[in-house]
This record gives C-alpha cells, sequence and structure tokens, in this order.
C-alpha cells in the first residue's frame, strides 16, 4: 500500500487554517457593522482551529493508502469514519491529473478517476508527486483499457 | 431534417408575444416614470418588445431541426450560437413522452431523451404530435435493442430497417396495438388507486401545506376563528386571546389545529398522488417497460429492460400490513434534478407477490434469504435512540423550567421506554442477502425498501466504518451503482454488517462484477 506525499499534510493544514482566516473575517466584518463581538475569542478559536487542522491533516495522511491491485484501484481513507473504496478498473470511465493553483505552489498533483456511479462517481487520489501522478494516470488508463468495458454502462 | 410541429410553434410565438407585451408594460411605465419621456411613448415599447420576444421565439422554432439517421438522432437548435448534438441510438436509456394540458388538447406531446451522461435531459423535442412521438420511440427501441445484443448493423442494413420503420410506423399510430408483442402488466382500477392514494403518504405534502398556507390566508382565518369559538374564546384573532386560556383549553386548541393540519395534508397528498397516477398503465413491449400516467398532464415513457440498473422494492408500515408493495426501477438515464417523484416507479401498488414476480421477471433472482446484523448492532441502535431520547428529554426540562412552568418534562422520560421496541425494529429490518445473481440489500421500518443489484451492475464498493462502529466491530458496505437518484438511494446499502463479514463481502462483489461481466460476454458472442 502507498502512502501519500508528506507535504500533502502541509496542503491540508494550510488549507483549514486559510478557511479558518475566513471565518475570522466575516467574525470581524459582524463586529465592525452589526453587533460588537468579543473578538479575543475569534483569535482563541481560529488557533483551536489550526490545531486541529494540523493534527486531522497528521492523522488523514497516516491513513490515507492506495494500492492498484489485482482487479481494482483500492483505497482508503478516512480520519473518523474510515472508508475503503473498490474501483473495479472495468467501471473506470476516465481519470484525469489536476493542478490547482495551491497544489502547483506545494508541487503537488492530485488523479481524479470518474466512474458512472451515482454516489461518488468520481474518487480522488490528492497529494501526489507530479511524475507519480502522471504515471499512476497513465498506468490507470492502461488497466482500464486492458479490461475492457464489456458493457457500456 | 425535421421541424418540431408547427402548432407548437405557433404557440411558442404567441407565448413570446404575450410575454414580450407584458414586459413591454413594466419598461414602458417604468421608463415613463423615471426618464420623464413623454406618456405617448409607453404604449410603443409594448408591440415592439412583443415583436422582439415573438420573433425570437420564431426564429428558435425555425432554427430547431432534429432527425434520426441510421443509428444517430441528430438535434440541431441555436438562433445566435449554433448547437449540434448526436446521440447515438444504443446509448439512449429512456425515452420519456409529457403532454402538459394544452398540449394534450392540440394533441402534441414532448418527448425527452435520456442517455447516461451529463446532467441534465440529453435531448427535448418541445413538442411533435403523438404519430411523431412513437415513430421515435419505436426507432430507438429498435436500435437500441440492436446495440444491446453486440450485433453490428451494416449502413445499408440500417437504413433499410430506417426506410420500412418509417413505412410501418405511420400505420403503428394509428392503431396502438400494432407493435411487438405487447402484453399488459398493470392497471389501476379506481379503487386500487383510491386505497393507494390513502395509504403511500408523500412526505411532502404537509410542507406544500405550509408553504402554501399564506395563499389560502382567509380561509385560515376563517378556521382559526371557528377553532377559537369551539374552544370558547371571542371571535378576534391575537395572540392576546391566548394569554386569557388556561393550560386545558390551550392544549385542546393545539390540538385540534395539529388535527386539522393532518387531515388537510392527508388530503392534499391523496390528492397529488390521485392525479400524478390517474389511468396508471404498465405494458411490456418486447424487450421494454412502457408507462402512462397522469390525470392532468400526461407521462408516458419507455424503460428498456437491459438498462435496467437496480430493481427496488418498496414498502411502508400501512401497506406492508396489507400485503402490498411498489416495484421501482432504476437506469442510468434520469438526472436526479428532475424531481419527478414517479420517475422509474414501475408499479405504484400491487400485492406482494404480483410485484416479486415482476421484479423476477426484469431481473432473475430466486427467493431472498436475508441475512440479519449481528445483535450488537442493535444495541447500537439502542444507545443512538437512547441518546436521542436523553437530548429531548434535556431540551424539554429546559423549556418546562424556563418558560412553561408545568412541571411536566418528566413525562417526556416516557421515551426511553420506546428505545428498545425501535431499536430491535430497525435491526430486524435490516438486512442483506447474496443470491445467484444478484445483491440485494434491505433498510427501513416505516418506509422499507429492498434493493436489489445484479453483481455486473456494480460500480463501486464501499465499506464504511463510523468511530462507534470500530468500537463494536461493525462496517457498512454501500455497492454502488450507476442509477442517477442520489437521494433516493441508488446504492444498495448493508447497515452494521460484521466486520470481517464486511471485508468477505467486498471481495465476493468485485469477484461476481467480473465473472459475470464475463459470462454475459461469453453469452452475447456465443
Amino acid at each position: 500500500m502507498e502512502s501519500l506525499h508528506p507535504r500533502v499534510r502541509l496542503l491540508w493544514a494550510g488549507r483549514t487554517a486559510f478557511s479558518g482566516l475566513v471565518l475570522v473575517g466575516i467574525a470581524l466584518v459582524v463586529d465592525r457593522f452589526v453587533v460588537s463581538l468579543p473578538l479575543q475569542f475569534a483569535v482563541a478559536g481560529w488557533v483551536a482551529l489550526v490545531a486541529l487542522g494540523a493534527v486531522h491533516a497528521v492523522l488523514a495522511h497516516r491513513i490515507w493508502r492506495f494500492e492498484l491491485q489485482d482487479d481494482a484501484l483500492f483505497l482508503v481513507r478516512g480520519v473518523v469514519t474510515r472508508t475503503d473504496t473498490s474501483v473495479p478498473y472495468v467501471r473506470v470511465q476516465h481519470v484525469d491529473t489536476t493542478r490547482g493553483p495551491v497544489e502547483r505552489t506545494a508541487g503537488l498533483a492530485s488523479v481524479v478517476v470518474y466512474t458512472a456511479g451515482s454516489r461518488g462517481a468520481d474518487i480522488t487520489i490528492p497529494g501526489l508527486g507530479p511524475e507519480r501522478a502522471t504515471e499512476l494516470r497513465e498506468r490507470l488508463r492502461d488497466l482500464a483499457g486492458e479490461s475492457e468495458a464489456t458493457d457500456a454502462v | 431534417m425535421r421541424r418540431l410541429h408547427p402548432l407548437s410553434g405557433a404557440l411558442k410565438v404567441g407565448r413570446g408575444l404575450l410575454q414580450g407585451a407584458f414586459f413591454g408594460l413594466i419598461a414602458g411605465t417604468t421608463l415613463v416614470g423615471v426618464l420623464g419621456l413623454p406618456a405617448g411613448a409607453a404604449p410603443l415599447v409594448v408591440p415592439a418588445l412583443a415583436l422582439v420576444v415573438g420573433g425570437f421565439a420564431l426564429a428558435r422554432y425555425y432554427r430547431f431541426t432534429y432527425e434520426i439517421e441510421g443509428d444517430t438522432l441528430r438535434v440541431e437548435s441555436g438562433v445566435f450560437a449554433r448547437q449540434s448534438r448526436e446521440i447515438p441510438l444504443g446509448r439512449i436509456q429512456n425515452v420519456d413522452a409529457r403532454q402538459g394540458i394544452l398540449n394534450r388538447l392540440l394533441g402534441l406531446s414532448v418527448v425527452a431523451f435520456e442517455t447516461a451522461g451529463g446532467a441534465a435531459t440529453e435531448a427535448t423535442l418541445d413538442a411533435v404530435d403523438g404519430a411523431e412521438a412513437e415513430r421515435l420511440r419505436r426507432l430507438v427501441q429498435r436500435r437500441g435493442k440492436a446495440t444491446d445484443r453486440g450485433t453490428e448493423l451494416t449502413s445499408a442494413e440500417a437504413n433499410g430497417a430506417d426506410e420500412s420503420e418509417t413505412e410501418q410506423s405511420t400505420g403503428v399510430a394509428a392503431d396502438p396495438s400494432d407493435g411487438p408483442d405487447t402484453e399488459e402488466l398493470f392497471a389501476f382500477s379506481t379503487r386500487d388507486l383510491l386505497t393507494y392514494a390513502l395509504v403511500s403518504v408523500r412526505p411532502a405534502a404537509p410542507v406544500l401545506l405550509l408553504v402554501g398556507l399564506p395563499l389560502g390566508f382567509d380561509i385560515l382565518a376563517g378556521v382559526l376563528r371557528f377553532n377559537l369559538g369551539l374552544v370558547g374564546g371571542g371571535s378576534s384573532l391575537s395572540l392576546s386571546v391566548l394569554g386569557a386560556f388556561g393550560p386545558p383549553r390551550l392544549v385542546a386548541l393545539v390540538a385540534l389545529v395539529g388535527l386539522q393540519f393532518l387531515v388537510a395534508a392527508l388530503v392534499l397528498s391523496v390528492a397529488l398522488t390521485l392525479v400524478e397516477y390517474y389511468d396508471f398503465t404498465l405494458v411490456r413491449e418486447g424487450e421494454d417497460l412502457r408507462y402512462e400516467r397522469g390525470l392532468l398532464r400526461r407521462y408516458s415513457g419507455t424503460i428498456p429492460l437491459s438498462k435496467v440498473q437496480t430493481v427496488s422494492i418498496r414498502e411502508n408500515v400501512v401497506m406492508r400490513r396489507f400485503g402490498f408493495a411498489t416495484l421501482a426501477v432504476e437506469t442510468a438515464g434520469y438526472s436526479g434534478g428532475n424531481g419527478e417523484s414517479g420517475q422509474g416507479v414501475a408499479v405504484p401498488m400491487a400485492p406482494r407477490p404480483v410485484v416479486y414476480d415482476l421484479a423476477q421477471d426484469i431481473e432473475p433472482f430466486g427467493d431472498l434469504d436475508f441475512e440479519r446484523a449481528p445483535t450488537r448492532a442493535r444495541r447500537r441502535y439502542a444507545a443512538r435512540f437512547a441518546i436521542v431520547a436523553g437530548v429531548v428529554t434535556a431540551v424539554g426540562y429546559a423549556v418546562d423550567t424556563f418558560l412553561l412552568e408545568g412541571g411536566y418534562w418528566w413525562l417526556l422520560l416516557g421515551l426511553f421506554v420506546l428505545v428498545p421496541p425501535a431499536a430491535h425494529l430497525r435491526w430486524r429490518h435490516r438486512g442483506i442477502a447474496l443470491d445467484d445473481d444478484v445483491m440485494a440489500t434491505r433498510t427501513g421500518f416505516w418506509r422499507q425498501t429492498t434493493r436489489v443489484v445484479p453483481y455486473y451492475r456494480v460500480q463501486t464498493v464501499f465499506v464504511g466504518r463510523s468511530p462507534f462502529q470500530r468500537r463494536r466491530d461493525l462496517a457498512t458496505v454501500t455497492a454502488d451503482t450507476a442509477s442517477t437518484s442520489t437521494i433516493v438511494g441508488g446504492s444498495a446499502t448493508a447497515y452494521d454488517v460484521d466486520d470481517d463479514r464486511a471485508t468477505e463481502l467486498r471481495g465476493i462483489l468485485r469477484e461476481r462484477l467480473y465473472t459475470d461481466l464475463l459470462g454475459r460476454k461469453a453469452d452475447r458472442d456465443a
């Protein structure tokens, strides 16, 4: 089983910190224009959120595993509810690699696997090195092709 | 290339003229008011805008063409931005036709083609006449079947088939019984429909009623006055009247209003169901299911059996008591957002054996032998319900202490009595069955849903374990399929199975997916 790139922890923690900042920003606006709020609580809340986000990121990285098994892409994830997902190669419709601006700065990329399913029709493997992401996408494409969809949807 | 029916074009132009005139009226008066234009300008804006909007509708009508050529449906549309779309007939999942009241008077219907991709309906022909709708449906039916069997038609054959089909279809439209072998599977008698409307409670009805209440304000006020009179208050509607009431009268009033609300919701629910399912028939036509329903707006459509992803059997608690069930089939075609509650319902209500026969006809399976979750799952439900009961009691206590001061909050402790039976019922109505070719899952006491998924339709397998499940070595196994209704389900879920059993199930599902797909391929090649 393969883990994600360690740097993804930074990315995840940073994301929580940023969304926390947005909340603090909203609190500031409310404080300025609507009702005065105890701002020291907002700051303390933000610090707590950042700490929680960091812990979550470390745990999430520790739990996240994926593997190309014989017949399916297998992945394990989830800090609170742990989910393992099997995506049979026959069911892969197409595969993307995506690199958002933030991911690019961190030197990371994601692979997104699409199926025709109703729930979780797109499955993302985040935090991969760019070469690994490309390699994985090509490997998945080949595996999906080999297993040749015998039935359209 | 064909055009839509001229009458529908005329209808759209007429609507455009009216809309334009209406906007013109608003725009004209605003302009006169705001910009200080001479008052004579306003009447000029009305015909101008009406002509623009009406003209646009006319242009839209003339630029919309469609045709079935060989085995693709081609649709060209758009006035300024031209769009042309080709849909391979073999990929069309459902063909549906609906008739609004106006269209019904004109003998027109709106035909919609659904494929598995995309979020919205792929092609909508608004509107064509009945014969044309029938012709399109037949063409799709025939071509879709050919592709399903994997038979490659040469273009010459395809064209030949098309022509003969076209000739034939005019006759077909005149006499609907003349087609592939048809067999009526189900029809509603008036009495059955009424029974169904009564027992199938629509959860949306109370919500709709609440939303609609302000519209019928006079009636509402009248009813409230009547209630107040009945309880013995004056007839003036104000909150201060309530202050004068003692608790017994207050309780009586609340009970009265609640009862009236429930009855009104029931009446609304029955009315909605009657309108939706009036004159429902389900016919098997060769390899297709064909339904028709509706009192005011008529809906009809075909569901190719070969495209059915999952079969669901639903029974609410009343229906179960009297041995009735609902059968629903899902294909990958319908987009989740179109909000038709009747979508995919093959049989609204029939005796359970009939429903099971039909389900087995669509998707062969034997007697389902459900294995229940381990009894420790029941303890989990009991714990969960106990927490809910605890929270409700706590809230009740707080409200009673700080607001009502009635001292009766402890009555809520009675909720705890309900915890063990509730947990037991939830546990008893959940299960999973593995049959030769299908997996079936079942859940729900109030509304039991049995979902049958053939192994070869499985898309993705999820095994989830929440912290509470991990404590008891339980897991939830979900087999996702390509059905589109994300809210009602689509995926078959086995709740709280033993952890090791979950891993085993995952293995079985993954393996059977491949072996069954290969088996089907071999069957087709042979």
